[in-house]
């Protein structure tokens, strides 16, 4: 299991070196200059240019290209991101205060879709063939075909403006102190966010059930007299569950590109929502550092996923 | 017990077996002729309904100038903000452009964003794949690890970071989508490869002294067609979907082109998310039929390609 966990991460090392190199390249390649940004605007027009070229011979500046990668680099692993060319905001800052209101929203939606595409693939696989079945399928397919922001307008439409029961969104208003308090501002993005996961997840616990039910040990449990409803649920609901779990982490880039969207559209703020505004004002630091994130979120979670799978199902560590 | 119960139980399967054993009986089941594919394909209710829907829009957007007398760019300020009428079938928008030929002619551009970032990408992770799939060696895993690194990304987040390096266009985009899209079809051929290269037709086209593209192209592709054009279907729709996102969001196309996602873009404004609601409602339930159809059509096609699936 060790020797397991260990390749997995030499394979992923390399990977994510070449993506940091990448990303580096990509900043080296935008307009800016390396100083301006790692120093705040205000620091940089109040310094004379003799302190400015010292700044740059010390942060090596004028070494070669790969020297200049590495002290990214390490500077990066310190926690020190850089510093945002409009405001010149640390970027570390900006990141600690939107992750917060991301987490919450990502979590609530995962939640959400879970529970709910898990509990109806597996009603649809139970009564296959059937009308709610061809129902539940083409309700499926509506929900990873309708655009997200078009959900999440209508829903604005009609509970936020008409009917004036959620707020249309934001995420803190003054006073606001426990989760609670902040409840009905999550629900929309959230349930919203969640559709297209729930789709995803119905599809797959459906497929995973039928292939638990039509396994010999459903019958066994039949042929023993147990009653229906416990041989779905305790035999095949269990075993068809554990691949759905797993299934969260493949999840996650459909969820963290979703989110970006959905942030936008309720004025959620959180790191997609700082994402697009530093697309839209070409804040180049900010756009590589939240798009390495992102990749590294991706790549440990695919990490954790393979290494669960394999405690899980011993018959993966050995092919491998 | 139960299990005699849920034997008595009819499903639509069950009828549909009748239904084919009713039609062998009768000495009819090969008659209808053409191949089992389109047999097949033409069974399917939902996949049928998709390619009507499919064929709608699409027919209605190439045909727009037969089916409204107005310009989509021409703005007309006596008539801002007009709900739907028989002279305005959509309404009008904030600076009096109507809104039906707005949404004909931006169909055009969606489409063709989604079609043809879809053949494109198709079209670069089947080169890659196909032949990196049957030589295998240094290039396979050169070209395996350069996909991981590119599927690594959150697609939208590497899309909208490279829509910020590379500005925003039409070409641009498409240029982009290409690029961030290639990934799972170039998996998808490269796997259909390695199986299909075990196979003893591949190991005698060798053995006559055919070059290794040839072999790859000419002879093992054709092989691999099914689930590729299955692929292209689906990427349509996520493609169309993602350029409805990004355009609505105002970092698309260019706004001065109409798009789908471009009419969309107005409605971040609550205003007239309240009050004028035919801006956004008729042009949102039209991406979604679309996409909707497209995905019928990929998952009719998944089914009538696969061999192992009866009816």
């Amino acid at each position: 299991m060790l020797t397991y966990i260990i390749r997995r991460v030499l394979i992923l090392i390399p990977m994510a070196l070449v993506i940091c190199f990448l990303v580096y390249l990509g900043l080296e390649m935008t307009p800016g200059d390396a100083v301006s940004f790692m120093i705040s605007p205000d620091a940089l027009s109040s310094m004379d240019p003799a302190q400015l070229a010292e700044m740059r011979e010390a942060l090596g500046l004028g070494q070669p290209f790969i020297v200049r990668f590495w002290i990214w680099l390490s500077s990066l692993l310190q926690g020190n991101f850089g510093y945002s060319t409009s405001g010149g905001v640390p970027i570390g800052r900006i990141l600690s205060d939107r992750l917060p209101a991301t987490l919450e929203l990502s979590v609530a939606a995962l939640v959400l879709s879970t529970i709910l595409g898990s509990l109806l693939g597996v009603i649809s696989a139970l009564k296959r063939g059937s009308k709610t079945d061809s129902a539940l399928t083409v309700v499926g397919m509506l929900g990873v075909s309708v655009p997200e922001f078009f959900f999440g307008l209508v829903a604005i439409l009609i509970f936020g403006l008409n009917l004036g029961w959620l707020p249309v969104g934001g995420r803190m208003m003054p006073g606001y102190v426990t989760f609670w308090d902040r409840l009905p501002h999550l629900i929309m993005p959230a349930s919203v966010l969640s559709i297209m996961l729930t789709a995803g997840v119905m599809r797959y616990a459906r497929s995973s059930m039928l292939d638990a039910l039509s396994k010999d040990f459903i019958k066994t449990a039949r042929s023993k007299g147990i009653p229906e409803w416990r041989v779905n649920l305790l035999h095949g609901f269990r075993v068809a569950l554990t691949p759905v779990v797993v299934l969260i982490g493949f999840r996650l880039p459909v969820l963290l590109g979703g989110s970006v969207i959905i942030e936008q559209v309720f004025q959620w703020p959180g790191i997609g929502n700082e994402f697009i505004s530093a697309v839209r004002g070409q804040d180049y630091p900010v756009v590589m550092t939240i798009a390495l994130l992102s990749v590294m979120t991706v790549l440990v979670a695919s990490l954790i996923v393979d290494v669960l799978t394999a405690v899980i199902d011993p018959r993966v560590r050995l092919g491998d | 017990m139960t299990t005699n119960i849920k034997l008595a139980k009819r499903t639509r399967l069950d009828s549909q077996f009748d239904k084919i054993r009713a039609l062998e009986e009768a000495g009819l089941a090969r008659s209808a002729g053409g191949s089992r594919f389109f047999n097949k394909f033409k069974n399917n209710r939902l996949a049928l309904i998709g390619l009507i829907i499919f064929t709608i829009i699409v027919l209605a957007s190439i045909c727009a100038p037969l089916l409204t007398p107005y310009d989509p760019q021409k703005i007309d300020l006596r008539a801002i903000l007009q709900a739907p009428s028989w002279e305005h079938w959509f309404g009008t928008d904030r600076t009096g452009r109507d809104l039906f030929a707005r949404v004909l002619y931006g169909g055009r551009i969606s489409i063709l964003v989604g079609l043809g970032s879809a053949i494109l990408s198709a079209a670069l992770g089947v080169v890659i794949g196909v032949y990196t799939g049957y030589v295998g060696g240094w290039l396979d895993a050169l070209a395996m690890r350069v996909s991981e690194i590119f599927m690594a990304f959150p697609q939208i987040i590497l899309v909208l970071l490279l829509v910020s390096i590379l500005g925003q266009s039409l070409l641009n985009l498409i240029i982009i989508f290409t690029l961030t899209g290639w990934g799972g079809i170039y998996r998808l051929s490269r796997a259909r490869m390695l199986s299909l290269r075990e196979e003893e037709y591949v190991l005698a086209l060798r053995s006559f002294g055919l070059s290794r593209p040839l072999i790859a192209y000419k002879h093992m592709l054709p092989n691999a067609l099914g689930p590729i054009m299955v692929n292209i279907t689906l990427s349509t729709a996520a493609f169309i979907l993602q350029e409805a996102g990004l355009s609505f969001l105002g970092l698309g196309v260019p706004l001065s082109l109409p798009t789908w996602g471009n009419i969309l873009n107005v409605a971040q404004d609550l205003r007239v998310l309240q009050n004028n609601w035919w801006i956004w409602l008729p042009v949102g339930t039209v991406i979604s039929l679309f996409v909707l159809s497209v995905n019928f059509i990929g998952d009719g096609l998944r089914d009538a390609t696969d061999p192992t699936q009866q009816g």
